[in-house]
């Protein structure tokens, strides 16, 4: 019993002894004592490392999108293509992007810069099936002409209403609400790089969280509102807005007062802002537009004949 | 709604299933060859039961060739429990949000010392309670939040505001009695509705409803015609697409082939008729499994949803 410990200490002073030899042996540096963290102007440290915030909640109109609605759109939109079926004739020669003798040469679309509209919709797989990508909201104030103060209501409706500001919980990709320039100078209406309208993209959980609160609190208390009206039936698939997958509807300024996000202290907001609200999908080609409105009809917003 | 292309496609392809009834018999059985055999069947098995088969097809109109199956579906009226790996996941992420968040410019939203401003700053205050477990945030003009929140009854509550609503129990009175016929049981799930019927040798078993398909009439239009019967006269359904979204190979080659099409019941309730539907339930996947016979179930199972 009495050996036992007294071998263990012998082990344990050899092991010490060995594990000084490896240091002496590398010459290990002291630890140099840490810089104390940098801060920003407010005062407060930046970590080491870039943190990023990810979703903070399950979002319940993603889920029904993922389980219910995406099967649905990809049997909804399904064309059976017979095993054995030729591929499309080519128009006329390209240049192979593989072939070492070409490869840098201008490859110019069949058809010209609009072909895309022409192109026909990929054939539906469980892979491609349309998505919602990033929702707009934009306003125009033309107060703003004369003072880019008018601006500053429709700024913070839109920041109550998206819940968004530039690069927030470290998201860089995060734009938040952007101000928008005139682009061009136009006799009595608009001057170059005047600052007259405010817009922010909405992605990810957020975008869904807005079609939640457009469905359920704004359209259904939106005065003689039947639904978006569409296009006649006869109107071209191959124009530019039929064929960039978007759909885009605007808000009466009535509207801004039904979001529960501004409806909460309404009295705060100079005025009034009515906007126009753009969906924006994955879908590209001849009539891309109608799957979005399929898409969105599975959000439960309403489309109407004109 | 549809793309031209779309629209076009269904014109092309609508009379396929015409093609395929209104083939001849021998034919059917001879190129049977052609199509693989499912699991456990054999070709000495298809030979034997051919000359079975073949009178068998004598006696049989065409429409039981190909018949169409409803897979209706009642889709997640809850949304999912998260796992306690998502809800640990989402705590943390709120934590981190709370801590980098933009402070709130209030000058701007209230004003100063107004009601609204001490109703937010002590929902505010609850919030960072919650996050951080100590009263952090304290309102910038102390009088105007206490005089604000001085007026508070005896529930907590300030004049003019409403008490917080009391949300519903996820479980129900279905769920708690396992009653398989209600719609409200297992809110977060998607439910199917299979019905016990007797099958071509007379004997009962589980399956989803299926019809036959008339001579001249498209597959959809069958499932529309079944939706419409006395069975589904009880209830508002939509049916999913024009295009089948499933085929069951039957193992034995006398049964029809089965078309599944997905549908959605979006009110009402079934009807049996007692004579070709004694009985119905509402189930999810995994309770699907035990019913049906086995064959079937690897035939179907890939169209229902694990969730």
């Amino acid at each position: 019993m009495s050996a036992a410990p007294a071998v263990q200490v012998a082990r344990s002073a050899a092991k010490s002894n060995r594990w000084r030899a490896v240091l002496n042996a590398r010459k290990a540096k002291a630890l140099t004592p840490r810089k104390p963290l940098k801060r920003d102007e407010n005062g407060l440290p930046i970590p080491h490392v870039h943190v990023i915030v990810r979703d903070t909640h399950q979002s319940r109109i993603a889920e029904h999108y993922h389980n219910t609605l995406r099967d649905d759109l990809m049997y909804m939109t399904y064309t059976h293509k017979p095993a054995d079926s030729k591929p499309p004739r080519k128009i006329r020669l390209s240049y192979d992007p593989e072939d070492p003798y070409v490869k840098h040469r201008y490859n110019p679309p069949i058809g010209g810069s609009f072909a895309w509209t022409r192109q026909a919709l990929p054939p539906v797989t469980y892979e491609n099936v349309i998505e919602l990508e990033r929702i707009q909201l934009h306003t125009m104030v033309k107060e703003a002409l004369q003072s880019k103060s008018h601006l500053l209501g429709a700024l913070m409706a839109f920041r109550a209403i998206s819940g968004l500001s530039a690069e927030q919980g470290g998201m860089r990709t995060v734009g938040g609400v952007q101000i928008v320039r005139g682009k061009k100078q136009v006799q009595g209406w608009m001057r170059r790089n005047a600052p007259v309208g405010v817009k922010v993209d909405i992605t990810g959980p957020q975008m869904y969280d807005f079609i939640g609160s457009l469905v359920h609190f704004v359209l259904p208390r939106i005065r003689e509102f039947n639904g978006i009206p569409m296009p006649r039936p006869s109107s071209s698939l191959f124009s530019a807005s039929a064929a960039s997958g978007v759909v885009s509807f605007g808000l009466p300024p009535m509207a801004m007062g039904l979001f529960p996000q501004i409806e909460y202290n309404l009295d705060a907001y100079p005025n009034n802002y009515g906007m126009h609200v753009h969906f924006i999908t994955s879908a590209r080609g001849e009539g891309a537009q109608n799957r979005v409105r399929q898409l969105l009809s599975g959000f439960q917003i309403p489309f109407v004949r004109a | 709604m549809f793309s031209r292309g779309a629209l076009g496609a269904c014109r092309a392809s609508s009379k396929v299933h015409l093609a395929q009834v209104s083939r001849s018999l021998a034919t059917a059985a001879e190129s049977s060859a052609s199509v693989p055999l499912s699991e456990g069947v054999t070709e000495a098995t298809v030979a034997a039961l051919r000359p079975h088969y073949k009178s068998l097809l004598k006696k049989r109109s065409d429409d039981t060739v190909v018949q169409t199956g409803i897979i209706l579906n009642r889709s997640p009226t809850l949304t999912r429990k998260p796992t306690p790996f998502e809800r640990t996941y989402y705590a943390y992420q709120a934590r981190i949000e709370r801590a980098l968040h933009n402070p709130l410019p209030t000058e701007f939203y209230f004003k100063p010392g107004s009601l609204l401003e001490g109703i937010f700053n002590r929902e505010e205050n609850a919030r960072e309670r919650k996050a951080w477990g100590r009263p952090g945030y304290k309102p910038k003009t102390k009088a105007s939040a206490e005089s604000a929140l001085g007026e508070e009854n005896e529930s907590g509550l300030l004049p003019g505001e409403e008490p917080p609503p009391v949300l519903m129990s996820r479980t129900t009175e279905a769920d708690r009695k396992g009653d398989v016929k209600s719609l409200d049981r297992k809110g977060d799930r998607n439910l199917y509705l299979l019905v016990q019927a007797k099958d071509e040798a007379g004997k009962d078993v589980w399956r989803f409803p299926q019809t036959a398909v008339d001579k001249e009439e498209l597959l959809h239009e069958a499932v529309h015609r079944e939706l419409q019967s006395p069975i589904g006269l009880g209830m508002d359904t939509w049916v999913v697409s024009r295009k089948p979204v499933g085929l069951y190979r039957p193992p034995v080659e006398p049964q029809p082939y089965l078309f599944f099409y997905k549908a959605h019941i979006l009110a009402g309730q079934v009807r049996p008729d007692g004579k070709s539907i004694m009985d119905f339930a509402w189930l999810s996947k995994e309770e699907i499994a035990p019913r049906v016979d086995e064959n079937y179930w690897d035939g179907v199972k890939d169209l229902l949803s694990d969730l």
